[in-house]
């Protein structure tokens, strides 16, 4: 059996659950899914409608707000008595937080941010990046089970979990939670600015490069950025001229990131630049040269020019 | 602004073969004389020993040998003895062997090293034997009472690219030193400004140079047994170009393939990086390198001048060895151990003036005596002349150096008249007389040949982005008014690193110089070849620059 | 206070790697190392703590010999002493035995405080410390901003991050072990002066307790390749920028 914890704060799930479930389901084992809190109905429900064997609710008053001993405490008993074969996790900030520790508490040792699983010579591995991101590798769980592994956010995707035709069972799962031997005191989640630009986090990315040409044609990139949600960054020779500041920068000497969309605008793709950006899950290049190597590692290419091009998108994005 | 000062007796500055043989042999000389040890330091701008050094490298063990008599004993990683020599004339499809290897290229009892291995290695005993090898700090200035040399500015550290300091920022530290030993390396920046001082090269021949290129390969390990020397000459170069190529076998199928050519060409538009490529798509190197992978990429300048270009070596208060000072046998294509040797007379000679407490440069000529009567001499004399001849182009410059072997070296005008480098290259109309022809470019596959960008990657340079640029143009104007008509900015030829770019102007009109520093590999060749010497290469924040492991 | 900072040692940032013959690891023999970028900002939490608070900064590494290079650095910027669990094996070792390793030689030290970065470069596990504070017994928080000691000494309020721009702030008692986040805070150069002082400073080297590696096994380490290749997408501006979008939201669904 697999068992995937699902993530939920206030009663929502965080939708890394459904990608989670997704990957289990391409697993050939029945798949089973548990979700931890107080007052896990809502969400319980929702996950129901998943094509799972069955959906566990953990309840108790001390697993809300969430904290690392609570978690690790309370799903050790729940793995002591469903005995999965496999625990997967989103790898969230919060699967980083106590799954580590729940897997060393029984002996075993998690295999983080995972971006497949497959078959190899009869044997289940995980992929996962490593050197980040220059390299993957194919990762064999030892030992006995159960065995933990936690899937990238975005390496699968949400609308790929089947979901079933009636819904799954619920089944509460008692767990003893001290609320005095919890040693972490939360506070409530709050909201800031950040102040820098992490540009590791960001989902979607807009680069700009060399072809821009000038600092006055910047507002062509910003308005792309904008139509399409993302960040701003660019490539060294900008930064350099100080078109847009340091922390934009993405490559050797800058940031390196793996968003879902990198749309490089004007960038010929130097080596120094692709090693900053390669892990992105969708490239997308734009250049007037068709044999920029930028385009090697494109998913989608456009061959124009940016001028054109860049303000077409917007027309597109905005026009639909 | 307060700055921490550090007292010591001999500072050495630079962390190469000159100076690390320099500092291990004091470290000997205090145990050998017993009494107050002298405290000895090394300051060193790379993050470790060795990183900014590049070389072939086949090393010519005597020196070492004579500063560490067990060198064996404590692990040198001297693997490789020469087993093979051989030296090719290449025509541009074929490769014509010379039919006995001259004397002076002979390399029996020699080995083929990684430069930055061994010097890494020496790093460890110096600092074993006590020196204190300070990595990571930049000399940016030296220090005077009157005309003595007393010590060494370092930089300061965390000033971002305006000038302005960041929160971390660390002023440099006045290191006072009784002997400052000065093993800057080819083209050193504090070497530079002594020089000027006091005129330490009057009389003497200009110091000529050469640009190395070097890319470290792994192929196939049976395809060229370790051990294996190959040096050419030819193509690509045309005969009036000095210069040539070499393939060194290391173990486990690594090749270090390199190509050196003299910064004294003609031809404004000659690309040593071009070259360099070129030389590698010839069949002999082709071959060799075919399915193989580069790992490794760097470029450094050499001093080729040889004996009449080496400066007085001695002033007030400082000494002048290795690379800084141009001890280099350009005909056998060697300085490390001449750079080493020069160390340890610098020792020998800084040791006794300090117990002597008499640091002046009477004291200290003591040095140019052991140079003049020792091996640096017996080797360097007989073949004064021979970069020299080469400036008459391949074939004089072949038969000179035949010649030479019989007459120890003479020449009818010894020295033979020479000029600085950079004055040799003419000017695209001088050159050419009309519209020069297309270059002869190269075809970048990205395989056996690369372009300068992805090239730079492979040197692991770095920086810290946010600090002011270390390459001082003195007047930008220059590059885009008059060097673009009259050499077509040959910075953006000669830099094997990228750091210098003409772009369009912002305003849309013209062009502009664009200097990428962080690329810089601190190879020097911009500050020795810049037609009008108005590059200035001061050091960049200590620790930053190539990291040239294995090269 | 008596704080402990974990470091790594790891081939530098953006070397150009290539894997090993046998494929399970990368070549390192001739690479170029340096400390692990996020332990710098740990130690450097560390340093300014005790700067506030007063007591001693151990750092703390597992490797081989040559670790022995990061763990001077970090003496040079102004820890105190350091504990260097020496072993080949741990130069590829995963988290879990690296962890192991740290317990069994920092346990007898009773540190008040364990901070270390929130991931390595290389393999970029992010739960050695996680999994140290577990050996340990000691109570946890993770990518950590901001740390507060209280004024009786006796625990912590810190700031944790969050996914998209969330942040909370916690407490728990001393000891405890925090993961801190990178860049925030600013790393101080190594001094001449502390270079020569970090030259007397003890380095404690300990042995490995128990050597096997356990949990999981890399099977082969590769460089990922494209999934497919690139399509080009023709046609006048408006028309491909259409085309885009659609493809965008439609078959990469990334928008």
């Amino acid at each position: 059996m697999i068992l995937v914890i699902a993530e939920q704060r206030d009663g929502a799930l965080n939708p890394a659950t459904w990608e989670t479930l997704a990957a289990a389901q391409q697993m050939d084992a029945p798949v089973t899914v548990a979700v931890l809190g107080a007052g896990v109905q809502g969400p319980a429900g929702e996950l129901a409608a998943a094509d799972v064997a069955e959906v566990l609710a953990v309840e108790h008053d001390a697993l809300e707000p969430y904290t690392p001993d609570g978690f690790s405490g309370a799903l050790a008993q729940v793995l002591e008595q469903t005995g999965p074969e496999l625990v997967l996790f989103p790898h969230t900030y919060q699967t980083r937080d106590y799954a580590p520790a729940l897997a060393a508490r029984l002996g075993r040792m998690l295999i983080p941010d995972c971006i497949g699983s497959k078959d190899r010579d009869g044997r289940r591995v995980f992929v996962r990046p490593m050197f980040q991101g220059k390299f993957v590798a194919d990762v064999l769980p030892e030992g006995s089970a159960p065995h933990f592994a936690s899937f990238q956010v975005g390496a699968y995707r949400a609308d790929a979990c089947r979901r079933a035709a009636a819904p799954a069972a619920v089944r509460a799962v008692a767990v003893e939670v001290d609320a005095a031997a919890i040693r972490q005191r939360p506070e409530a989640p709050f909201r800031e600015a950040k102040q820098a630009v992490d540009l590791t986090q960001a989902e979607r990315i807009v680069a700009v490069g060399r072809g821009i040409k000038g600092q006055e044609h910047l507002p062509l990139a910003q308005d792309l950025a904008r139509a399409l949600d993302a960040e701003l960054a660019a490539s060294r020779p900008i930064c350099d001229s100080g078109w847009l500041p340091m922390d934009r920068q993405i490559g050797s000497s800058g940031q390196t990131v793996a968003p879902k969309l990198y749309l490089a605008v004007g960038i010929s793709g130097a080596i120094q630049h692709l090693v900053g950006m390669k892990g992105a899950r969708t490239i997308v290049a734009v250049n007037k040269d068709a044999d920029a190597p930028i385009f090697e590692v494109a998913d989608y290419g456009i061959v124009g020019d940016l001028f054109e091009v860049a303000p077409a998108i917007v027309a597109a994005l905005e026009g639909s | 602004m307060e700055r921490e000062t550090l007292d010591v007796d001999v500072l050495v500055v630079g962390g190469g073969p000159a100076g690390l043989a320099a500092a291990y042999r004091l470290a000997r000389l205090n145990e050998e004389r017993g009494g107050e040890p002298l405290m000895v330091a090394v300051l060193e701008k790379a993050r470790a020993a060795g990183a900014h050094l590049l070389s072939g490298a086949v090393l010519d063990p005597s020196a070492l040998s004579e500063l560490m008599p067990d060198w064996k004993d404590r692990g040198a990683p001297l693997d490789v003895p020469v087993r093979d020599d051989r030296i090719y004339f290449l025509t541009a499809r074929r490769a014509l062997p010379f039919p006995v290897t001259p004397p002076p290229l002979r390399n029996h009892g020699h080995h083929v090293v990684s430069l930055n291995r061994v010097v890494k290695w020496l790093g460890e005993q110096v600092e074993a034997a006590g020196v204190d090898v300070f990595t990571g700090f930049s000399g940016t200035e030296l220090l005077y009472e009157g005309d003595r040399v007393v010590g060494v500015r370092t930089g300061d550290r965390g000033i971002d690219r305006h000038g302005e300091r960041k929160s971390a920022f660390e002023p440099g530290v006045d290191i006072r030193a009784r002997v400052t030993v000065l093993a800057d390396g080819v083209r050193g920046n504090l070497t530079k400004t002594l020089i000027g001082r006091f005129d330490l090269d009057a009389g003497r021949s200009p110091q000529s140079y050469a640009i190395g290129i070097k890319e470290l390969w792994d192929v196939d390990p049976g395809r060229l047994a370790a051990g294996s020397v190959i040096h050419t000459m030819g193509h690509p170069l045309r005969f009036e170009e000095f210069g040539g190529g070499f393939i060194y076998a290391l173990p486990a199928g690594r090749l270090a393939v390199g190509f050196v050519a003299g910064l004294d060409y003609r031809d404004p538009l000659f690309d040593p990086h071009v070259a360099f490529q070129r030389f590698k798509r010839h069949p002999l190197v082709a071959n060799l390198l075919a399915g193989g992978q580069m790992v490794r990429y760097g470029a450094k300048a050499l001093p080729e001048g040889g004996w009449h270009a080496i400066p007085r070596c001695h002033v007030d208060g400082a000494l002048i060895v290795g690379d800084a000072a141009g001890f280099l046998n350009s005909m056998r294509l060697k300085g490390i151990h001449l750079a080493m040797r020069s160390g340890m007379h610098a020792a020998d000679v800084a040791f006794g003036a300090v117990r002597a407490n008499d640091v002046s440069a009477r004291r200290l000529s003591e040095y140019a005596r052991l140079v003049e009567e020792g091996p640096i001499r017996r080797e360097l004399y007989p073949v004064r002349n021979v970069h020299q001849s080469f400036a008459g182009g391949l074939l004089p410059g072949l038969l000179f150096s035949g010649m030479s072997l019989l007459t120890g070296g003479w020449w009818f005008r010894d020295p033979m008249p020479s000029h600085a480098g950079h004055e040799r290259t003419r000017r695209i109309e001088q050159y050419y007389r009309g519209a020069p022809p297309e270059p002869p470019g190269v075809p970048i596959d990205r395989a056996l040949t690369f372009d300068r960008l992805t090239n730079v990657h492979y040197s692991g340079t770095r920086h810290d982005e946010d600090q002011p640029s270390h390459l001082l143009v003195a007047d930008t104007d220059i590059c885009r008014t008059r060097c673009i008509e009259e050499y077509r900015n040959p910075c953006t030829r000669f830099c094997p690193a990228n750091v210098y770019e003409i772009v369009d102007a912002d305003a849309g009109e013209g062009k502009r110089l664009q200097i990428n520093a962080s690329n810089c590999v601190h190879c020097k060749t911009c500050d020795i070849m810049d037609p009008y010497q108005i590059i200035d290469w001061v050091p960049p924040e200590g620790g930053g620059g190539p990291s040239y492991e294995g090269m | 206070m008596k704080i402990a900072v974990c470091i790594k040692q790891v081939v530098t940032r953006d070397w150009p790697l290539r894997a090993a013959e046998s494929a399970k690891w990368v070549r390192d023999d001739d690479a170029s190392f340096e400390m692990n970028e996020p332990d710098a900002y740990a130690l450097e939490e560390a340093l300014r703590l005790k700067e506030r608070h007063g007591g001693e900064v151990v750092v703390c590494s597992a490797g081989p010999s040559r670790v022995s290079q990061v763990i001077r650095e970090a003496l040079a910027r102004g820890a105190d002493r350091a504990v260097h669990v020496a072993s080949d094996a741990l130069s590829t070792a995963g988290a879990d035995t690296v962890a192991s390793a740290l317990a069994g030689a920092m346990r007898d030290e009773s540190f008040d405080l364990v901070l270390t970065g929130l991931q390595s470069d290389d393999q970029g596990f992010g739960q050695t410390g996680v999994v140290l504070a577990e050996r340990l017994g000691l109570p946890h928080a993770t990518i950590i901003m901001e740390v507060d000691v209280a004024a009786d000494g006796g625990s912590l309020r810190v700031k944790r991050e969050l996914e998209s721009g969330w942040f909370q702030w916690l407490s728990l008692p001393l000891p405890a072990l925090l993961t801190i986040q990178s860049g925030i805070n600013q790393l101080r150069y190594a001094t001449l002066r502390g270079i020569m002082a970090a030259k007397r400073k003890e380095i404690r080297t300990v042995p490995m307790e128990n050597a096997e590696a356990r949990g999981q096994r890399i099977l082969e380490l590769y460089v990922p390749e494209k999934a497919s290749a690139t399509r080009f997408i023709d046609g006048p501006a408006p028309e491909a920028a259409r085309e885009l979008v659609r493809l965008l939201r439609e078959e990469a669904r990334v928008l």
